[in-house]
Order: C-alpha cells, then sequence, then structure tokens
C-alpha cells in the first residue's frame, strides 16, 4: 500500500485470449464458468420441477381422464422427436470433441447438423400442436380452428362466465362455424372408461376402481353416474398441462438454437480450439439438459396410462 | 497492505483511482462490470423502494389510527396493504444484503478482483430494474389487492386488479435473484485468494453461500407458480382454481415452498452481517465458527422443509401438519446455535458500541422475540387460534425488520467508511439506530397483544376496544419513520462534508479493511495472501493491535 509505484494497471499481465479480467488463470475461469452452468442447470431442474409435481399431483388423481388426454397424443411423432433429440445430443458431443481438437471444418459440420436436429423436433413439435388445434384439443377459449357444428347439441350451457356468449353463438345453426369458446372436445367415448368402471365396482363391492378425487372430480353428485362435462375438464387439465411443459420445453430448444447460431459464427471465426473451448462446452451442458427434459417428458405426457385404454 | 500500516487509523493514502473516480460517465456506471459499482446502483434503488414501500406502510398505520375505515375505504386498504408486502418483500428485502452489501463485499472479503461472472451481476441489476418498473407501472395503474400471497381462486377469478402484471413483474424479479445466488456460489468456490481456505471465510460469506443455494433451489418454483397464476388467470384453466378443477391447496404448497425458504432470503444475509458485526465489536474470536457457519447450511436445508406451517388452516392432512410442525421446531434449533453462540462471543469480550454495534445488539434482542414467536406459532394447536391474527403480522415483522433491515442498516453503517470513504456523524447514528430500536418495539410489540386477543390482520376496521393498542402501534410508527429518515440524511451529509474515514477506521483484521477506502476497481493492490484464520485479534493476523491501541489512546502532540 505505502509503496504501489506498480500498481494492477500500470502492470504488464500477460491475457491470454478468451481470459476475462477477473481471473487469474484459464483453469479458474473455466471452472466458475462451468460450476456456474451447472448451478443453472439446478435452477432449470427446479424450474421444470415446479411443473412436473402439477402434472404429478393432478395424474395420480385423475388417472384415467389423464390416460385418455394421452391416447390423444400421437405416439409415433413423440417417439420420432425422443430419438431426433437423442442424435442431436450425440451431434452436440462430437461439437465438443471436435472443439478440443482443433478440427474446425468438423465442429462446423457437427453444429450445423445439431440445428439441423434441433429444426426437425421443432418442426414436428409443430405438426402435432397443429394436430391438436384441427382436432379441437387446444384447451383455451378461442384458440381452436374454427369447425363446423356438428349434429348432436355439443356443448351443454356453460356454468360460468363464457357461458352466455357461447350459447348465443351456436344458436343451434349447423352451418355456422363454432368457433369452440371453451375448447369443447369433439370425441364423446371418453367417459365410457368411468362407465365401465363403475360398472366393476357395482359387480364387486369391495373393489375400488375410482380414486376418491375421480369419484368427486367425475361424477354428478345427484345421480351417481358420469358427467361428461366434468369428464372432460379433467382432460382439458391434462392438456393444459401437456401444453405448458412442452411449450415451455419448447421455448428452451429455441433458445438452445439461439445459442448454436451464436456457436456457429464463432466457430466459423475460428475462435475455439483445444485451449480454449467453453462456451461450445456449456452449450453443449445445456442442450443435453433440454434433450434429458423431453426424456421424462415423452414417456410421462405420452405413454404412461395407455394400457388402461388399449385400442382405444 | 497486510501490515501495521493497516491499523493506523489516520492512514487514507489511496491511489489515485478508486472504484468512484475511475470513469464518471453515466455509460461507465450503466456498463459496468464492477461488483462494486453494481452494488452502489442496487443500493440507490433498493433505498427508493423502501421508501415507496414505507410510504404505504405509514397509510396503513394512519388509517388504523382509528377504528373506521375512514382514511381509506377497504378497497383501497387491500391495495395498500398487498403494495406494501410486495415491494417490501420481493423488491427490498429480498435483494437487500445480498445484492448491496453481498454484491459489495463478498470479492473483497475473500480477495477477490470481482464476482466470478460480472456480466452476469450486470444483468441481474437489470432484469430487477425491469421487475421493479413492471411493478411500479402496475401500482401506478391501480394496483392488486390479493395481498402478497396472490392466494387462489381471489387471485385468479375474483380479482378485478393488476394481478397478471403485478404476478409477472414477481416472475421477472424472481430471474434477477437466482442469477445473484447463482454468482456467490460460482463466486466463494473459485475465487477465493490463496490462503483463504472455506473455514478461513468470513461468516458473512457463508451465510451468503446458504442464502444463495435457496435462492438457486427456491426462486424457480415460485417463477414456475406465479407463471401458471399468470396463464390460468389469462385462459382459464383449471391448475388452481377449484371451479375449474383445480387445486388451491396445490398453489399454496407451491407458494410456499418458495416463499417460507424466501423468509430464511430475507434473514440468513442478516445473520451473516450480525456475525460480522459481534466478534469484530467485541474483539474478540466467534465462539464457534464451524457451528455458526454450519448453522446457516442447516437453515437452508431445513428451511426447504417447513413450508407446511403455512397450510395448518387450510385443510392439509393433520397428519403432514404434525410432521411440518415438528420440523418447524426442529428449524429453531441452528438458530438458536446462532444466539448463543453471538452470546458466548461477547462474553469476556471487549465491547464498544459504536453505531453498527447498536444496530448488531438490537437485531439479537429483536430476533430472539420473533424466533420464539415463530415457535408459537409453530405450534400446531395454537396456531389454529392465532392463524390470520395480528399476532402473525408482529411476528414476521419482528423477523424481518427487526432481523433483516436491523441487519441491513447496521451493515450499511458498519461498511459506510469503506464504500465512500467517509465518516458518518456517530452521534446521530446513535441517536437514530436508538430510535429505530425504540420505535419498532411500540409499533409492533402491540400488535403481539392485538393478535392474542383476536384482532384480524388485513382488515381496514376493528373493534373500538382495540384502538388504544392500535394507537400505541402508529406512535411507534412514526417514531420509527424518523430513526429511518435521518440515516439518509446524516449519510447523505457526509458523503459531502464526512472525515476521511481512513481504510480501517474500526481497526479489524478482515480482508475488506485491508485495501484503501475507497477501493480501488480491482479491489486489492496485488491478490493478498490469506495466513490468518477469520476474526483473529491475536498475532496471527500480521497486525500489531497493541500498537495499535497505544497510538489511539496516545495524547495528539
Amino acid at each position: 500500500m505505502a509503496n504501489h509505484a506498480t500498481s494492477y494497471s500500470d502492470k504488464f499481465v500477460y491475457h491470454e485470449p478468451g481470459l476475462q479480467h477477473q481471473f487469474e488463470d484459464m483453469k479458474q475461469q473455466e471452472e466458475s464458468v462451468s460450476i456456474g452452468m451447472w448451478m443453472f442447470l439446478v435452477q432449470e431442474i427446479m424450474f421444470f420441477g415446479g411443473l412436473f409435481t402439477v402434472y404429478l399431483v393432478f395424474r395420480f388423481r385423475f388417472p384415467m381422464a389423464f390416460s385418455m388426454g394421452s391416447n390423444h397424443l400421437n405416439v409415433i411423432m413423440g417417439f420420432t422427436n425422443t430419438l431426433v433429440l437423442i442424435v442431436s445430443s450425440l451431434t452436440m458431443a462430437l461439437t465438443v470433441y471436435f472443439a478440443q481438437r482443433n478440427k474446425r471444418n468438423w465442429q462446423i459440420g457437427m453444429i450445423v447438423l445439431t440445428m439441423l436436429f434441433g429444426l426437425t423436433f421443432l418442426y414436428i413439435k409443430y405438426l402435432e400442436y397443429h394436430e391438436k388445434y384441427v382436432d379441437g384439443l387446444v384447451p383455451v377459449a378461442g384458440w381452436n380452428r374454427k369447425v363446423k357444428l356438428p349434429g348432436t347439441e355439443l356443448s351443454a350451457p356453460l356454468p360460468f362466465e363464457t357461458g352466455a356468449v357461447a350459447a348465443s353463438e351456436q344458436g343451434g345453426e349447423e352451418e355456422k362455424p363454432y368457433n369452440n369458446p371453451r375448447g369443447e372436445f369433439q370425441w364423446r367415448e371418453g367417459s365410457k372408461l368411468v362407465s365401465d368402471a363403475l360398472a366393476e365396482e357395482k359387480a364387486n363391492p369391495n373393489k375400488k376402481v375410482l380414486t376418491e378425487y375421480e369419484r368427486a372430480g367425475y361424477l354428478d353428485p345427484t345421480t351417481g353416474l358420469v358427467d361428461e362435462y366434468r369428464f372432460q375438464e379433467k382432460i382439458r387439465s391434462f392438456f393444459w398441462i401437456y401444453f405448458a411443459l412442452t411449450g415451455l420445453h419448447a421455448l428452451h430448444m429455441i433458445i438452445g438454437l439461439g445459442l448454436m447460431t451464436w456457436l456457429l459464427w464463432q466457430a466459423f471465426k475460428g475462435t475455439f480450439n483445444s485451449e480454449y473451448y467453453s462456451p461450445v462446452e456449456m452449450s453443449g451442458l445445456y442442450w443435453h439438459f433440454v434433450d434429458i427434459v423431453w426424456i421424462f417428458l415423452f414417456p410421462l405426457l405420452y405413454l404412461l396410462g395407455r394400457h388402461l385404454l388399449a385400442g382405444g | 497492505m497486510q501490515n501495521a500500516e493497516a491499523l493506523n487509523i489516520d492512514h487514507f493514502e489511496r491511489p489515485k483511482k478508486n472504484y468512484l473516480n475511475n470513469g464518471t460517465t453515466l455509460k461507465s456506471w450503466l456498463l459496468t462490470k464492477d461488483h462494486k459499482r453494481i452494488a452502489i446502483m442496487y443500493l440507490i434503488t433498493v433505498s427508493l423502494f423502501f421508501m415507496t414501500g414505507g410510504i404505504y406502510a405509514a397509510t396503513i398505520r394512519l388509517e388504523l389510527l382509528t377504528p373506521a375505515s375512514d382514511l381509506l375505504n377497504t378497497n383501497t386498504y387491500n391495495k395498500v396493504f398487498t403494495a406494501h408486502g410486495i415491494l417490501m418483500i420481493f423488491f427490498f428485502l429480498i435483494p437487500a444484503i445480498p445484492a448491496v452489501l453481498g454484491n459489495f463485499f463478498l470479492p473483497i472479503m475473500i480477495g477477490a478482483k470481482d464476482l466470478a461472472l460480472p456480466r452476469i451481476n450486470l444483468l441481474s441489476l437489470y432484469i430487477y430494474w425491469l421487475a421493479g418498473g413492471f411493478a411500479i407501472w402496475a401500482l401506478l395503474q391501480g394496483g392488486v389487492d390479493t395481498g402478497w400471497t396472490f392466494y387462489v381462486p381471489y387471485s385468479t377469478t375474483f380479482s378485478n386488479t393488476y394481478v397478471l402484471a403485478v404476478g409477472l413483474a414477481v416472475f421477472i424479479n424472481g430471474f434477477s435473484s437466482i442469477l445473484t445466488g447463482l454468482n456467490f456460489i460460482v463466486t466463494v468456490h473459485t475465487m477465493r485468494a490463496p490462503g483463504m481456505t472455506w473455514f478461513r471465510l468470513p461468516l458473512f460469506v457463508w451465510s451468503h453461500y446458504a442464502v444463495s443455494l435457496v435462492m438457486v433451489l427456491g426462486t424457480p418454483v415460485i417463477a414456475i407458480t406465479v407463471l401458471l397464476l399468470a396463464l390460468e388467470r389469462f385462459a382459464h384453466i383449471g391448475i388452481f382454481d377449484p371451479a375449474i378443477g383445480g387445486d388451491p391447496i396445490l398453489f399454496q404448497h407451491m407458494f410456499w415452498f418458495y416463499s417460507h425458504p424466501a423468509v430464511y432470503i430475507m434473514i440468513l444475509p442478516g445473520m451473516g452481517v450480525v456475525s460480522e458485526l459481534i466478534p469484530n465489536f467485541a474483539r474478540k474470536k466467534i465462539f464457534g465458527y464451524e457451528f455458526v457457519a454450519f448453522s446457516s447450511i442447516a437453515i437452508a436445508v431445513f428451511g426447504f422443509l417447513v413450508w407446511g406451517h403455512h397450510l395448518f388452516v387450510s385443510g392439509q392432512s393433520i397428519y403432514a401438519g404434525m410432521v411440518f410442525s415438528f420440523l418447524t421446531m426442529v428449524v429453531a434449533v441452528p438458530s438458536a446455535i446462532k444466539m448463543f453462540n453471538w452470546t458466548a462471543t461477547l462474553y469476556k469480550g471487549s465491547i464498544s458500541y459504536e453505531t453498527p454495534m447498536l444496530y448488531g445488539l438490537g437485531f439479537m434482542g429483536l430476533f430472539f422475540i420473533g424466533g420464539m414467536t415463530g415457535l408459537i406459532l409453530g405450534a400446531l394447536g395454537l396456531d389454529v387460534h392465532l392463524t390470520d391474527t395480528y399476532f402473525v403480522v408482529a411476528h414476521f415483522h419482528y423477523v424481518m425488520v427487526g432481523g433483516q433491515v436491523i441487519a441491513y442498516l447496521g451493515g450499511l453503517h458498519y461498511w459506510w467508511p469503506k464504500m465512500t470513504g467517509k465518516m458518518y456523524s456517530e452521534f446521530w447514528g446513535r441517536i437514530s439506530a436508538m430510535l429505530v430500536f425504540v420505535g419498532f418495539n411500540l409499533t409492533f410489540f402491540p400488535q403481539f397483544i392485538l393478535g392474542f386477543m383476536g384482532m384480524p390482520r388485513r382488515y381496514a376496521a376493528y373493534p373500538p376496544e382495540f384502538q388504544v393498542l392500535n394507537i400505541f402501534s402508529t406512535a411507534g410508527a412514526s417514531v420509527l419513520g424518523i430513526g429511518l429518515v435521518m440515516p439518509v440524511l446524516y449519510l447523505g451529509h457526509s458523503l459531502l462534508y464526512g472525515r476521511n474515514a481512513g481504510d480501517n477506521p474500526w481497526m479489524l483484521p478482515g480482508l475488506e479493511w485491508r485495501t484503501s477506502s475507497p477501493p480501488p476497481t480491482e479491489n486489492f493492490e496485488t491478490t493478498p495472501i490469506v495466513t490468518w484464520e477469520a476474526y483473529d485479534f491475536g498475532e496471527d493476523s500480521g497486525l500489531d493491535f497493541e500498537e495499535a491501541r497505544r497510538r489511539e489512546l496516545a495524547p495528539v502532540i
């Protein structure tokens, strides 16, 4: 202190390219960035974890409605997307591998492949979303494709809010486009599952097929029979969580693609080499994380409980 | 400056450039990567939010002066206490100590040049500004009347106010504290100076490490909860709203899963500050360093397991209630360990009663009452009587204001000479500390009695028999208000007219006192090498305290 002829700024300090001012050396920087990224991923796990919790809570309460919803998802598309993402994880890992070995062209190639797989995933996801939109499965008022009003009286009087509007808009005319204000589902066979379960319970009085929540959630309290409207409401909950989870995941994919674009530009300029590749590694961690989220989403949303509706 | 010079109270030979005069343009502030400048910008913003929240608090106390709801109508009253809660909790208490004092001193205390991720640090400030602007905008539009807890189905279906906007502000603000916590964790892991081992870290750093864990693990959960709430309000889909198939108890679980740990975000940094004040002003090594350090971690861990005590009367299973009640008692143990260790540190210390120490001792007294009444509320049976009464209000104000705000003020006074290089008026400092302590107790102690007598919270009107105690409370609030305004005046005065503080005005061994005041941009002239334990007033610290004391007592010639 008394002797500060050579203060920090005056001294010549060798700076490796890419080393930021607050670090002593590259090792410290890499360690910091790596811990930072892992903590960020922990944060992401908690973020998705909240939504997964919501899903699991409702899934345990209303297994029948939820498997009914599951069954209306396209397993083939979901499976293809799983494959696409797993392969994209491979190309991402290879990107890091080639960056560490100074192979710029291979690195660029792998980034491009990763991006292509990412885009394929999003395209298939878009196809799936579109299918739900056409089928009237988007659980939000007015967000589905307008369809012709089917012959049957589709919607019972709605018990709250948009009820009045919905009734006046339909007006019973068959030709009028029905804008599906509450996302009424276009299938009717759903609650058969519950009726079967009720019949089974009646046959064996000791056997409980429905959970307590399901009893309260599906059945009309006065008649004790299935209330189609209440049952569909639970399916709507499924689709709502489905869109929230996959939408959040798709948002992460889009952010990942943004990262990849930046990486591509940097790799093109030849920024990364065996000395300095931590941005590639960190983007890789992020990409793998987003993949892993999907690996959990696919069985939870698409596969769980399909046996309840075998053939349905 | 690791020599006897560090204890020379008049030593203020400083390099020409310190962090304050290293660049004076607006751009040099707004695009800075310097943790100290970011902390100063946080300090200003946080103080503005504290003042705004304080004005709302004053309005509440004025309304409660009389039994009838005459100053505000009941709808406005709902908006006012909600605004008070949201501003104070999300925009003052949570960022106050970590983002201001932690940001400024955590790197210096471990001998680093900056936080590990300075750009992320700046980003967190901008996110905080964005969220704050959003919240202020929503409040100016007409505010929100749900209470800071946003309980469904009121918030999703019935409230006619700006729930969506305020919810999004809270959502955005969460990322600011996540990024701050993340940055602290990385910094403590990788940026410690040579010789600064984990068990030589000042306890302030330990408590910030613990609080960062809570921030990183807890905040995302409220982020997703508030996001779902906002989407539900926007698109009417039943996750939380029972009328459309949702579950309101699920909302309460998810809300308190974050918001109870958030209570520890609001107290752990304060405990960190007090763990600095007590040994340093008792001039004695802290008693049971490891226990104090690990009790911070224990509070962070157990803090995640007690959220259910907010749901004792909400229809949660009685067995869950019993478990949560038990765990609530358990979390009192690490807090008690801290209290006992601070007390043991004071024993036979040579205590001096400067302003920061007055705040430190005030914290111990107030936190003791706040903590003990927490046990009363955690008891399953008693809580049924006390839920949603002023007893709860008094309890959490004792912990949050009596804890965090007092500790924040103590820390601010303690480090003010280091942050600004100027010394404030000790006389006015002590007066203000006393006023805050007396005013605080006068405000909130009557509320314990009111609550026990059954006065419910969140009502603009109350039966006339409660008026006397409410007048006491409002009178106390005025004293508290004066006590809180005074620091603004004398600290501001010290910036212009204060005497130069010197590098080590309190004569302490900590690393932050071994650099100049205000510190240079890179914190230390050369990277320090740490060879002493925390709070070492002996010879190992490399500082000659005996000599310094003699020099201080010697008559000025």
